[in-house]
Formats: structure tokens, C-alpha cells, sequence
């Protein structure tokens, strides 16, 4: 019965608190603990899950021809975003668990984050069984075998949505994938493109604005930055993403540095760029930089996925860097690479490899400066 | 007068701060000394049960050093000697007569005193028991007496919460600690004294005695972190540091020639009878300090020491060499239900996770842990509390890997042990037992 205290053990700190007190010096402590922690950004995730699930039965009832009244939209989200989350937290905690027993480590409530943060960010039409391999792999390989949250280099749900996205790119990318479609109604179907902001941008001819074609293809700003669009799941609103990032700024759970690095790093890069962009250049060279903010997943993965502690840089300044360098890596991916129509997950990946990195740097220079002591 | 700000830090706003006020206390029947309290120290015995003590007869010595002796507190007959696990001597208990005898030592008046050489000053304060006051950064160990430091810091007010206000020890002493500055002077060729900027200058103080006025949260006023903050090279490092009420203590030796056994210590904390200053013995029991009967409920801790760098005491204990207060706080090992999901008004942090953090009121602090420890997700917290900027989150996890070196290089002997790490760490990780533990390590290494 002992192995499975980690088991007992968090399922009772769920609902306590437990009553442990220090043995000794310093007494007394913070009333923050990591649950709390999580917990937070669990909260300011809800914006833009809530709206995810309203979006993916707005879009899915849009493309079926169904009502588009909002108990309807809203139970179809439910019915689609539902089981994705479910079968995220529980294949992801099987995980967990088994770990945790084997390894006799306490569960963290890091995964409470990842099992959420992991279905956010795939399309609505993703087969279960996928989403199972996915977070499995983000659990196992993202984090586990590096000895669980807190030692993992990179990401656990980014690391998992990377996995489906090479292994099934078929289910990840492409116009089909973004609403759920059923009960083929003829015509109904036809007015619906599912084509995401960033694959009509992909698509624009060098003599073209994007700006234009993605109005054109009734995408104005407005709507991209409010997100009632077909895309991934929670990353569809930036103004939510981006409200939820201003929660965890003002509680003091996420780096103000690393967003405010990226967004500069975003425009910076895209303003750079228009400087670039000559008649016969590709479209993207002239996109107005504020319309990366709003497109695809950037707003998503700086929020919630570049500003993880765990995997971001430890030091100040270099969370400067750090930020801004997953902003510039995100414009380059999709300006440079029409093989990825988005770029932000590679660079937020790409920037968790240089995390330890960009610490030692400045700890390097911090040391520097001190005046030596042994 | 230098202006030192210390940015980094944190004040605990908590409710049973003690009152600038004194209340004496009547003579207790009986005094100890803590042998196993006093670090580095390898006590040895000069008495036994049942001798007979004066004031400032030598009760122990230190076999490292034998010229470092620790006189009693208090004049009577050894009722008792306890002994711990591997005969660490934990109390010398000694039962006060009616009318205690003194040892005499040599005195000074003031013209002696600016003549006196260091020698015989050295001398003075040996004999006299009171060399024990003196603690050498970074290890905290009892300096040499051979040795002439690169400069002595006196911190009037350490602002740890709960020690005793410079305003109520120094009330009326103010040429004392001018006296005993004058001391200091002949020891060392530059003495540093510092004093909070919010702490109110006592009166009578003579102009020019202090140099340096700090700013800034708890641990702004420690020795340690002065420093840090003014030194130029390394041979600076290792700094002696007596705080001012023990200042005063030496000052009395040296001026009247008499042990002085009279001490200032706070009671605080929520769960005290009262909270203020009190005037008692050095060594005092700790029921007689608190005022009450060691009867009550269990689920009380007192704490001598301060709450974050103090120790546990047994309600029958007694207070050490150094203790200038007492804290009894509750235990907090109650579970809460739903805990982390509540808006908490009422919680003391250092986050801004919690309602509390929008309201200036003292918040009541248990010794509860308030989670449980989990792996370091490098938030950085415990790096915006730290005043000597060693980046505990890193320094942790090089002394855990046994990097001796790199640890050094963060600055680990620069650690004052605040204890503001430990406290901010929301993955309850004790950062600063094991920062203590690898300069412990390193400190015996270098010994042997």
C-alpha cells in the first residue's frame, strides 16, 4: 500500500492544505505554494478556454449549418473540447502517477497547468487517440524522464503538441482541421473556407497585401484579435490570451520581461522586415508587424507557454532576451519558412534550449562583479 | 554619515509586535548557561553540580581557544548539569543565593581608557567573559583575539522582527555605547556602526559615533549585509560584528569592572501574554520570561531568537549567551480545507497571490509550512528577497551538487542567513539550511 502514497497523498492536498510545520529556522512561512501557484494560472487560463469552447461550437455549427444561437454553440464546444481535456488530464496524470509511484516522487501540480494548456493548442477536430499519444509524449519525454516538473528543459505541453504536429501533420495543419464538421449539409459547407488567418497569409501573391486578403477573406483585424475564427482551440483571441497574461503579470506568477520581450521582439522583427520588402518580395515583408500579434497562436504561447518558470531563463535581464527572441523567432518562422504556417511553438522550444544558457551568461557577469569571498 | 539603501529584503507585517516598553521582571531563582547553543564552541567544563558560583566566576572554556572563557551569569551553587545525546552539554543550571557574590575585574574610567593600550583591553574583556560577544563574518565563530580585524560593525538595530528597539535598550545608555565605541577603536583601526534609518536616534548620543545610516527591509540592518554593501576588496571579508546591546554589556565590563547580567529581551508574538520589552537576567528561565506557567496548551512554540533565525525552545528552557527575545507563535498544524482556491484576506505573503497583500494590516503568522515541498520551478522569489544578491535559486542548486567553487563564486559566504529565501519559496524548499549547511561544511574543512 505504501507505493501508492503519492496517489493518497495527492489526492489529499488537493482538498488540504496539509498541517505540516517547520522544524526549525526560518518558522515561519509564505502562504504561496506551488498549487497556488498553478492554480493561478490555471484561472487565467479560463478566458480563453471558456471562449475556446464557445468558439470551436460556434465554428463547428457554422461549417454543419447548425444553429448559431448561443445554448447550442455552447454545448457543442462543450461536446467537442470536453473529452479532449478529459482525455488529456487523464492519460497525462496516468502518467503522472506512474511515475510518481515508481520513482516515489510526489506529484507536482505542474501537470494541473500542462493538462490544460496541452488541449488549448490543438485543433477542435483532433482524434482523441492522438491527443492521448501526444500528452503521453509531452508527459513522459517533455518532462519525466528528466525527473518531473521543475527539472524538464523544455515545455511538457508544447513538447506534446510538437510530437503531433511532425508525427500527424495531416490532423495538425491544413485548411480542414479547424472547425468540426458533421452532418454534411450541402451548401452549408460550402460557405465555409476553415482556413486559418496564417494559411490565407501563406497563400497571398507578392503583389498583394495581406492585410487585404485576409479582409477579403472577412478576416479584418478586429476579428483576428478577437478570435471568434477557426483555429486552435484556445489560442484563436489574442485580447483574451493577452488578458489572462496581464492577471499573471499583476499576481506576480508570470514575467512581465519575457512578454513585453516578445511583443517588442514581434514588432521590432516585423517593422525590420517591412524595410525589406521590395515590389517582388514575398507579401509577408510588408505585413503591417501588428497583425503577427493577433494571428495564429503568438499571443497563447507567450502568455502561458514562454513565460513557464520551469523552462524560461531564471535571471532578469536575459528574460529580456530570452522574451524577445521567441518574438523574433515567431516572424521569421512564418515570414521565411512556408513549410510551418506558425512559428511560435519552434520558438518557444527552440528559446527553452538556450534558457540555461542565457542564465549562465549573466550569472557570469553578475559574479564578475562581486567582490570575492572564501 | 554614509546613506547605505538595501533594496532586496522583506518586512513581515505580522500582528504581537512588543511595545517600546519595559517591564522588570523580579530576580528568578535560578540562571542557566547553553553550552550547545553557542557555535563552533567545544565546551569544556571548570565546575561541577553542587560548586559554588560568584558573578563571573568561569563556568567553561572553550578548548579551541582556552583563553575564551564563559563566566555565570549568576551567583549560587551548579543545581544541575544537563547533558544531551554524545554528552553535548546543553544546560549548566545554576540556583541563585539570596545575596550573590561578585567577581571583581579590572576597571577603567575614561582617561584610562584613551590610554589603555589594545593588549590590555584585549585582555580585559577575556577575563572578563565578555570576548564571546564578538562574532567573525562570514562563519559567525568567536574571533581571534590575536588578531586585528579590518574592521569591527556595530548594528544598532538589526530589524529582525521583534528584537528589542534601540530606543528602549539604549534609553539612558548613550554614553555607554559612546564608551564602548571607544573600545572598539582601540581594537580595530576602522569601527562601522550602523542604525536603521526608521529607528529614531537615541538621545545623548555623541555626534559622529555613527557612520553609517541604512534603509530598507528586513535584512537591511544586519552586519552582514552592511558589508556586503560597503566593501571595496576581499581582505575586507572577514569583519568582526557585536550588536549594539552587547556593546553595552562590554562597555559596563570594562567601565565598572563588574559581569553585567542584566538583559533586554522582547516577548512577542500573538500567542504571548503580553507583548513588550523586559528587563531580566541574562539566562533567565523562559517561563519566567514569558510570564506564565509552562502548563499551557501544547500547541504554542516559543521561539528564542527570532522568528527567522531563532531555535525552538523547550518551554522549561532558558535564554542563551545571545537571545534578546522570545516569540510564541502558534504551531499552525491545522488543515485547511480548499486552501489554495481561497481568496486569503488574511494571509501573510510576500506574493501577490492573496487579497492580503492589497491591505496594510498586521497579519496573525502561524509556523505552519502552508504546503509541501516540492522540486525548485526557479520562480526566482527567493532571489527578490535576497540582500546579498547570491541568487539562492542557483546557489542552491550548486551547494546540493556539492560545487563548493561555484557556490563560493554566488557569494555564499556572503549569505547573512536571513532565512527570507526559506520563507518566500513556494515549493517550501529550505534554501537557507542548505546554504548554511555547505558554509558549515566549507568552514570545517577549512579548520582541519
Amino acid at each position: 500500500m505504501a507505493k501508492w502514497h503519492p496517489l493518497f497523498e495527492a489526492t489529499e492536498s488537493f482538498f488540504f492544505i496539509p498541517g505540516l510545520t517547520t522544524q526549525a529556522d526560518a518558522h515561519v512561512r509564505d502562504s504561496l505554494d506551488v498549487k497556488r501557484f498553478m492554480s493561478f494560472v490555471i484561472l487565467a487560463l479560463m478566458p480563453p478556454f471558456l471562449f475556446g469552447m464557445y468558439n470551436a461550437g460556434y465554428q463547428s455549427n457554422l461549417a454543419s449549418g447548425a444553429s448559431l444561437t448561443l445554448l447550442p454553440v455552447v454545448l457543442k464546444g462543450l461536446l467537442i473540447i470536453l473529452p479532449l481535456v478529459v482525455i488529456s488530464y487523464g492519460v497525462g496524470f496516468f502518467w503522472e502517477i506512474l511515475f510518481a509511484v515508481v520513482r516515489k516522487h510526489p506529484i507536482s501540480e505542474g501537470f494541473l497547468v500542462t493538462g490544460l494548456l496541452f488541449p488549448l493548442t490543438l485543433p477542435p477536430t483532433m482524434p482523441l487517440w492522438q491527443a492521448a499519444v501526444g500528452i503521453s509524449f509531452g508527459v513522459v519525454i517533455g518532462k519525466e524522464v528528466f525527473g518531473g516538473t521543475g527539472r524538464n528543459i523544455l515545455n511538457p505541453a508544447l513538447t506534446g503538441r510538437a510530437f503531433l504536429f511532425f508525427a500527424y501533420p495531416a490532423k495538425m495543419s491544413g485548411d480542414a482541421v479547424w472547425a468540426v464538421v458533421d452532418g454534411v449539409k450541402a451548401g452549408a459547407v460550402d460557405a465555409f473556407s476553415g482556413a486559418t488567418p496564417l494559411s490565407i497569409a501563406g497563400l497571398a501573391n507578392a503583389q498583394e497585401k495581406i492585410e487585404a486578403v485576409l479582409k477579403a477573406a472577412d478576416y479584418p483585424f478586429i476579428k483576428l484579435l478577437l478570435g471568434l475564427y477557426a483555429g486552435s482551440i484556445g489560442a484563436t483571441s489574442a485580447l483574451l490570451c493577452f488578458a489572462g497574461a496581464a492577471l499573471l503579470v499583476v499576481v506576480g506568477i508570470a514575467s512581465y520581461r519575457i512578454i513585453i520581450g516578445g511583443i517588442a521582439g514581434v514588432l521590432l522583427t516585423g517593422y525590420l522586415l517591412n524595410f525589406l520588402a521590395g515590389d517582388s518580395s514575398s507579401a509577408w515583408l510588408s505585413l503591417n508587424p501588428f497583425y503577427h500579434l493577433v494571428m495564429g497562436g503568438f499571443a497563447f504561447g507567450i502568455a502561458y507557454m514562454a513565460t513557464d518558470p520551469v523552462t524560461a531563463p531564471g535571471m532578469d535581464k536575459v528574460k529580456w532576451v530570452y522574451g524577445f527572441l521567441i518574438g523574433m523567432l515567431t516572424v521569421l518562422i512564418r515570414v521565411f519558412n512556408p513549410a510551418y504556417p506558425e512559428g511560435i511553438m519552434l520558438a518557444i522550444l527552440f528559446m527553452n534550449l538556450f534558457s540555461p544558457l542565457l542564465d549562465h551568461i549573466e550569472i557570469r557577469l553578475k559574479i564578475k562583479k562581486r567582490v570575492i569571498n572564501v | 554619515m554614509i546613506s547605505i539603501h538595501s533594496k532586496k529584503g522583506f518586512d513581515l507585517n505580522i500582528t504581537g509586535s512588543p511595545l517600546p516598553q519595559t517591564s522588570p521582571r523580579e530576580t528568578p531563582v535560578c540562571v542557566a548557561l547553553l553550552p550547545e547553543k553557542i557555535p563552533f564552541v567545544k565546551p569544556r567544563l571548570k565546575i561541577k553540580e553542587g560548586s559554588q558560583l560568584q558573578i563571573g566566576s568561569v563556568v567553561f572554556e572553550d578548548k579551541r581557544n582556552p583563553v575564551i572563557q564563559f563566566l555565570s551569569p549568576g551567583g549560587g551553587t551548579v543545581r544541575e548539569i544537563v547533558f544531551g545525546p554524545r554528552r553535548v552539554i546543553q544546560k549548566v543550571i545554576i540556583q541563585l543565593d539570596q545575596e550573590e557574590e561578585r567577581v571583581s575585574f579590572p576597571s577603567y574610567t575614561d582617561s584610562q581608557l584613551a590610554d589603555a593600550s589594545r593588549a590590555s583591553l584585549v585582555e580585559a574583556i577575556l577575563k572578563g567573559g565578555l570576548w564571546c560577544l564578538f562574532r567573525e563574518l562570514p562563519f559567525g565563530d568567536i574571533p581571534d583575539p590575536d588578531i586585528e580585524p579590518p574592521s569591527i560593525i556595530v548594528s544598532i538595530d538589526s530589524r529582525e522582527p521583534f528584537q528589542p528597539h534601540p530606543a528602549v535598550y539604549l534609553k539612558g545608555k548613550a554614553d555607554l555605547l559612546t564608551a564602548g565605541i571607544k573600545i572598539l577603536e582601540k581594537l580595530s583601526s576602522s569601527v562601522h556602526v550602523s542604525i536603521h534609518q526608521d529607528s529614531d536616534m537615541p538621545a545623548g548620543l555623541a555626534k559622529g559615533i555613527v557612520t553609517h545610516r541604512v534603509s530598507g527591509p528586513y535584512p537591511a540592518g544586519d552586519a552582514g549585509v552592511l558589508l556586503y554593501r560597503t566593501k571595496k576588496a576581499s581582505a575586507e571579508n572577514r569583519a568582526w560584528h557585536i550588536s549594539g546591546q552587547d556593546l553595552l554589556l562590554l562597555a559596563e565590563l570594562i567601565r565598572t569592572g563588574q559581569y553585567p547580567v542584566e538583559r533586554i529581551v522582547t516577548l512577542g508574538g500573538s500567542l504571548a501574554r503580553e507583548q513588550l520589552h523586559i528587563v531580566t537576567r541574562m539566562g533567565a528561565p523562559l517561563p519566567h520570561i514569558a510570564g506564565e506557567n509552562t502548563g499551557d496548551p501544547p500547541r504554542k512554540r516559543y521561539i528564542v531568537g527570532g522568528i527567522f533565525r531563532g531555535y525552538i525552545a523547550e518551554k522549561d528552557s532558558f535564554l542563551d549567551l545571545y537571545a534578546t527575545s522570545l516569540t510564541i507563535l502558534p504551531e499552525g498544524d491545522e488543515k485547511e480545507l480548499f486552501g489554495f482556491a481561497r481568496p486569503g484576506s488574511d494571509k501573510p505573503t510576500h506574493s501577490r497571490t492573496f487579497l492580503s497583500s492589497l491591505k496594510k494590516a498586521p497579519f496573525t503568522v502561524d509556523c505552519g509550512v502552508h504546503g509541501e515541498q516540492r522540486a525548485c520551478i526557479n520562480c526566482g522569489y527567493c532571489d527578490d528577497v535576497c540582500a546579498v544578491d547570491i541568487l539562492p535559486q542557483f546557489t542552491l542548486k550548486s551547494a546540493l551538487a556539492g560545487e563548493v567553487e561555484e557556490s563560493l563564486a554566488h557569494g555564499l559566504l556572503d549569505c547573512v542567513s536571513c532565512g527570507l529565501c526559506t520563507f518566500v519559496c513556494p515549493s517550501k524548499i529550505d534554501i537557507c539550511a542548505v546554504l548554511k549547511g555547505a558554509r558549515e561544511a566549507y568552514y570545517k574543512e577549512m579548520q582541519d
